[in-house]
């Protein structure tokens, strides 16, 4: 069967209906790029295992009822609710439509923020879901970190996304540099409620300047009907810092597309994730890192936990360029199946092409320890209780590597939240 | 309180238990002792419930009750304890939640409320003050990084804070220095009781030097080969396994 292809000419149509404004030529561009080379497809290796068709499918829908976006108004509660919840200097982005409030009241606190198409961004060509992002945005975010800062407050960025018809399509783009000397947290969090048919893609690009540090936080609860690809690359410069912690609870069918590139020596790099899968969830994380220059040091682990018939996908590239000696990097990724339904693909992939580098990875794919499991047992404590004490305890040891202080007990009690909710299910 | 009565047992298609039968009654302390694969341990964990064993013929009856009826935590609320030889490590899960979380699951099953947080951490740190326990071991992971002795601590300070009705202590002193034995065995006499029953399975006699038991066992091959007062185990510390072996066969 062939996978149904992107209704090019009404693309171009909607393309051709956004405003006028300083984007225009870029879109333009990226639509060119994009009809000469189509979205991926599983025949990619780096597509075998995600299918987009689902996006694909709702991307035409939405094409073909040519609406413009709307913005509904229970959105405006969970917002509320978010910034109730996590204190930060939050930007919003709903349904693809930026909230010029909140970003009038974007604080002085050492960074300044404007939209994309006040200024000369250049979105460049480098990925097929990149060029359908340029192509369809209404405008994007843009976040200058002044060099020296320190921001008091971590910078949130909200992407909530509600449908209100039939099928939805959102476009979110955020690029940020941090400048030289510079320290900034991020949260970027993905909301929906739920309602069928909704894809949203998101580019996000980091740059880190010399001695920069970045603590971001991914926090993904989209609705469990909500397709969408999300990708983020980092540029790391001479002896910067970044930390990030990914967290995927929610979604339909989700790719996360994460990509560090260590271009200067003394870069450090560390990244974690925990994916939680349940019962129709699709959850793939590709993360690559490219070490440029050395000496260097990489440190990643992805968790996952995945229940009835969940299906996730973590490939962990690491490439060490020829001449980066002095690279340290390590890889880990490890899988709790509670269920004889549940699929995991786990590929670590090593690339070396340095002499002086030290590289490792490590993946494990099991069911819970029957061991431990029995100890719990025999001090009282029930069966399903044992199974979400052990479960939880598997996935706390990637909470407790968020470095953003603020941010590790809530996002703690959404994951054991989130952990219940599957393991009851499961246990039905 | 326990009545064992021609307990067979296997794991996977070994047979490992061949019959035991065994009495044990309030306020009494068994030794079990025997030789390595004599199935001792495998008598432990069968009283305890552990679902890898299948229990193919006999009886086990606790206070009146069919004990095999039973799940693991079902037994542990209604009063057994099982001290591991190997306490199993449990990185993430915090040492004091565990305590709390068996305290009020037994409690629970009483009918009694929640232990109160103040009076949880009082008790732990009594305990814990009397088998030379630091307290900073409550929130660490259970047995996350502890030494050999400091996992044989946390499984006493896990019997004392339950206050089972029958205790089995599985190696208990396998391992341990001579300090670490004094305290583990001070932890154990604390615990007598003529309410409380306590069954220390042990491959050497030296914990009886300091556990003084009311009768002995000697498991060999599945049975219990022999039973006597204590001197029983000093018997059998100079005559070696293959005295109950060889009297047994002949």
């Amino acid at each position: 069967m062939n996978a149904p292809a992107l209704a090019m000419d009404a693309l171009a149509g909607a393309v051709a209906a956004l405003p006028r404004d300083r984007l225009t030529p870029q879109r333009l561009a990226a639509l060119e790029h994009l009809r000469a080379h189509g979205l991926p497809t599983t025949r990619l290796e780096d597509w075998k295992y995600t299918d987009l068709t689902p996006a694909i499918e709702i991307s035409n829908r939405w094409l073909a009822a040519k609406r413009e976006p709307v913005l509904a108004e229970s959105v405006a509660a969970k917002i509320a609710e978010v910034r109730t919840n996590i204190d930060a200097h939050w930007l919003v982005i709903a349904n693809g439509i930026i909230d010029g409030q909140a970003l009038a009241d974007a604080a002085d606190d050492g960074f300044d923020v404007r939209l994309l198409s006040a200024g000369d961004a250049q979105l460049g060509f480098d990925a097929p879901l990149a060029d359908f992002n340029t192509a369809l945005l209404r405008d994007g975010l843009r976040i200058t970190v002044l060099p020296g800062a320190t921001p008091r407050k971590p910078i949130g960025l909200l992407l909530i996304d509600e449908t209100v018809a039939d099928a939805e399509v959102v476009q979110a783009r955020i690029e940020i540099e941090i400048g030289a000397n510079a320290t900034a947290s991020f949260v970027e969090y993905h909301l929906s409620s739920g309602s069928a048919g909704h894809f949203s893609n998101v580019v996000t690009n980091l740059a880190l300047a010399d001695h920069a540090r970045a603590d971001y936080v991914r926090l993904q609860r989209r609705s469990l009907d909500h397709t969408q690809t999300n990708r983020l690359f980092v540029a790391q410069a001479r002896d910067s810092i970044l930390n990030h912690c990914a967290f995927d609870l929610g979604g339909q069918m989700i790719r996360n597309d994460l990509h560090i590139d260590i271009a200067g020596p003394g870069a450090s790099s560390v990244f974690n994730g925990l994916y939680l899968g349940g019962s129709g969830q699709h959850i793939d994380n590709h993360t690559r890192i490219d070490h440029r220059v050395g000496p260097a040091t990489s440190r990643q682990e992805y968790r996952g936990v995945l229940t009835a018939n969940a299906r996730c996908i973590w490939n962990g590239k690491a490439i060490v360029h020829a001449g980066a000696d002095g690279t340290d990097a390590e890889q880990a990724n490890h899988n709790l199946l509670l269920s004889r339904g549940a699929e995991i693909d786990a590929k670590p992939e090593l690339e070396i092409y340095a002499d002086e580098v030290k590289c490792s990875h490590g993946t494990t794919v099991g069911q819970l320890d029957e061991t431990a499991l029995f100890y719990l047992r025999s001090r009282g404590i029930g069966h399903d209780d044992a199974v979400q004490i052990l479960t939880r305890a598997f996935a706390a040891s990637i909470v407790g590597k968020i470095s953003v202080d603020t941010l590790n007990e809530i996002i703690g009690s959404m994951v054991e939240g989130r952990l219940g909710v599957l393991i009851e299910a499961g246990n039905k | 309180m326990l009545e064992i009565n021609n307990l067979k047992a296997r794991i996977g298609t070994t047979e490992i238990l061949r019959g035991v039968t065994l009495t044990v009654n309030a306020g009494e302390v068994h030794a079990i002792m025997g030789p390595n694969g004599s199935g001792k341990s495998t008598l432990a964990q069968v009283i305890a419930g552990h679902e890898d064993f299948v229990v193919t013929d006999g009886t086990i009856t606790f206070d009146g009750r069919d004990l095999l009826e039973l799940k693991p935590e079902e037994r542990a609320r209604e009063g057994i304890f099982l001290g591991f030889q190997y306490p199993v490590e449990i990185p993430g899960v915090n040492n004091a939640y565990l305590l709390k979380a068996a305290v009020n699951a037994r409690r629970k099953h009483r009918g009694l409320s929640e232990i109160d947080a103040f009076e949880f951490l009082k008790l732990a740190k009594e305990k814990m003050a009397m088998l030379d326990m630091d307290p900073k071991f409550l929130n660490r992971g259970v047995n996350e990084g502890f030494s050999g002795g400091e996992k044989k601590r946390n499984e006493i300070l896990q019997m004392a804070m339950l206050e089972p009705k029958l205790a089995i202590l599985d190696e208990t002193d396998s391992g341990l220095d001579i300090d670490a034995l004094r305290a583990v065995a001070a932890g154990i006499n604390g615990l007598r009781d003529p309410n409380r029953a306590i069954i220390l399975v042990t491959h050497y006699q030296r914990l009886l030097d300091y556990v003084e038991p009311d009768q002995v066992h000697v498991l060999s091959e599945g049975r219990i080969a022999r039973s006597g007062d204590k001197s029983l185990a000093v018997e059998l510390e100079t005559k070696g396994y293959d005295w109950v072996r060889e009297a047994a066969s002949a």
